[in-house]
């Protein structure tokens, strides 16, 4: 679904990623992990250009959308993403932040938008929430909304970056849970967390990143157990 | 002390007042129209654009305005009707309100500027995630938010107009600035004509001031 061939990064004078080769499968649940500034954000944001690839491409579905030629606009109404800050809309309703984007560029009236939008919301049991603003409510309940925000486009895949490290302790599983069903109805996910249980269970295969490379790569048991590169011995030491 | 002259004179405070007023209200709608086309140059990708904008800007807001206003109204010759509309001469009105809304257009460009900014980058990443364009997510996502920053500022800066505007007196728009200088030489009053236009401008910014802190707290408990 997605191919990553030869992605470098580069900030100004820092190189951020070093050249990444990846490949995402429909239904699979990529779990990227590793120290802090290895460049799990960078390589998150790249797949849909939210920030511009040096060098390399990026396979969506087939076509090529690091080419100038394509519209991107199109491509990343497929691509949803979640942000660890929530970034949801403080001017709009919880209604309208999901709302928007559908009715802008799928053509949606209202009522087709608002009502596939009480659908998600329900699933999330958050459905009396529909006229709140986003300051009303909760850490949990804002990334909730923002992950059915992305949802209400119907994208193919999810990009999630961080989703519950602002979160306070007690509020992470709603989310990881709402993450989990998503994963079990079969959605194709990329996560970069620091939650190994969520990474040990829910995850398909696990990325270790480090220092703008992939060190390592490997179904959660095998990569948990059995880690192969000293300097994923070494992080997973520090983090388990 | 003596204020009977009014007896005889308010009409010049009258009507120099209503001129002040429309002059103000002219040079805040062109200057909001020149400072949102200066304000999206600056902060556009186009490095041309953004330099012209922010010549523009740091230019008006390096000199002072009477030197502009004397740039444009001797320096310039407009093709200006010779003709009075409500008592104002429109070859003087003109360039008046252009010399200010030039001015000011420099002001309200980092006005809007700055309310744009201010808007967190997530904003505009979360619109463009979901595939809005560039345009859409400015219309529909930043520009409703940096509005709420951008409207008290502009409240201000007319404020600030009102009494900036007293400078185009001196190339004879008959203004409160005018017309209070009109009395003073016909009456050799040196005082009591400008206390009368002291205070008048006072009554003007003040009132403005407050009710645009009303309209602020309005806004701000909305949400
Ligand atoms: N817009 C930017 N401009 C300049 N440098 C940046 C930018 N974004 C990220 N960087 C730098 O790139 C490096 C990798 O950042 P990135 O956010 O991808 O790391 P990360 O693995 O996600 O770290 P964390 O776990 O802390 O989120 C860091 O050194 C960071 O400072
Ligand atoms: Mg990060």
């Amino acid at each position: 679904m997605i191919e990553v061939r030869g992605l470098h990064k580069h900030f100004g004078k820092l190189h951020v990623l070093k050249g990444i080769d990846a490949s995402i499968q429909k239904g699979e649940v990529v779990v990227v992990i590793g120290p802090s500034g290895s460049g799990k954000s960078t390589f998150l944001r790249c797949l849909n250009l939210l920030e511009q690839p040096t060098e390399g491409e990026i396979i969506f579905e087939g076509i090529n959308i690091t080419s100038k030629e394509n519209n991107i606009n199109l491509y990343r109404q497929k691509m949803g993403m979640v942000f660890q800050q929530f970034n949801l809309f403080p001017h709009l309703t919880v209604m309208g932040n999901i709302t928007l984007a559908p009715m802008k560029l799928k053509n949606l009236s209202k009522e087709e938008a608002e009502e596939k939008a009480l659908n998600l919301l329900r699933r999330i049991g958050l459905e009396d929430k529909a006229t709140s603003y986003p300051s009303q409510l909760s850490g949990g309940q804002k990334q909730r909304i923002a992950i059915v925000r992305a949802l209400a486009m119907s994208p193919d895949v999810m990009l999630f970056d961080e989703p519950t490290s602002a979160l306070d302790p007690e509020m992470v599983g709603e989310v990881l849970d709402v993450m989990k069903e998503l994963a079990d109805d079969g959605m194709t996910m990329v996560v970069v967390t620091h939650e190994m249980g969520f990474a040990r269970e829910v995850g398909s295969r696990v990325l270790f990143m480090d220092d703008g490379k992939i060190l390592e790569e490997a179904k959660p048991a095998e990569l948990f157990n059995n880690p192969k590169h000293p300097r994923t011995k070494e992080f997973l030491a520090k983090v388990l | 002390m003596d204020f009977s002259f009014l007896r005889g004179y308010y009409v010049y405070f009258f009507t120099g007042t209503a001129n002040t007023v429309i002059l103000a209200l002219f040079t805040v709608f062109l200057g909001v129209i020149i400072g949102t086309f200066i304000a999206l140059m600056k902060i556009s990708r186009n490095k041309v654009l953004s330099f012209i904008a922010t010549a523009y800007v740091e230019f008006i807001r390096g000199t002072p305005l009477m030197v502009q206003l004397f740039i444009i109204y001797y320096g310039i010759p407009l093709p200006v009707p010779d003709v009075t509309i409500l008592g104002m001469d429109m070859s003087r009105f003109i360039p008046g309100v252009m010399a200010l809304s030039i001015n000011s257009g420099a002001y309200v460009a980092e006005i809007i500027r700055a309310g744009i900014q201010a808007i967190d980058r997530g904003q505009m990443e979360a619109a463009r995630s979901l595939g809005l364009t560039h345009s859409m997510a400015m219309r529909y996502i930043i520009l409703p938010q940096a509005l709420r920053n951008i409207l008290p500022a502009l409240g201000n800066e007319f404020v600030v107009v009102i009494k900036e505007s007293s400078i185009v007196s001196i190339v004879g728009i008959a203004d409160l600035m005018f017309n209070t200088n009109v009395v003073r030489g016909a009456l050799y009053k040196p005082m009591e004509p400008l206390m009368v236009a002291a205070l008048i401008y006072f009554i003007l910014t003040f009132t403005l001031s407050k009710l645009l802190g009303k309209a602020e707290r309005r806004m701000r408990s909305d949400d």
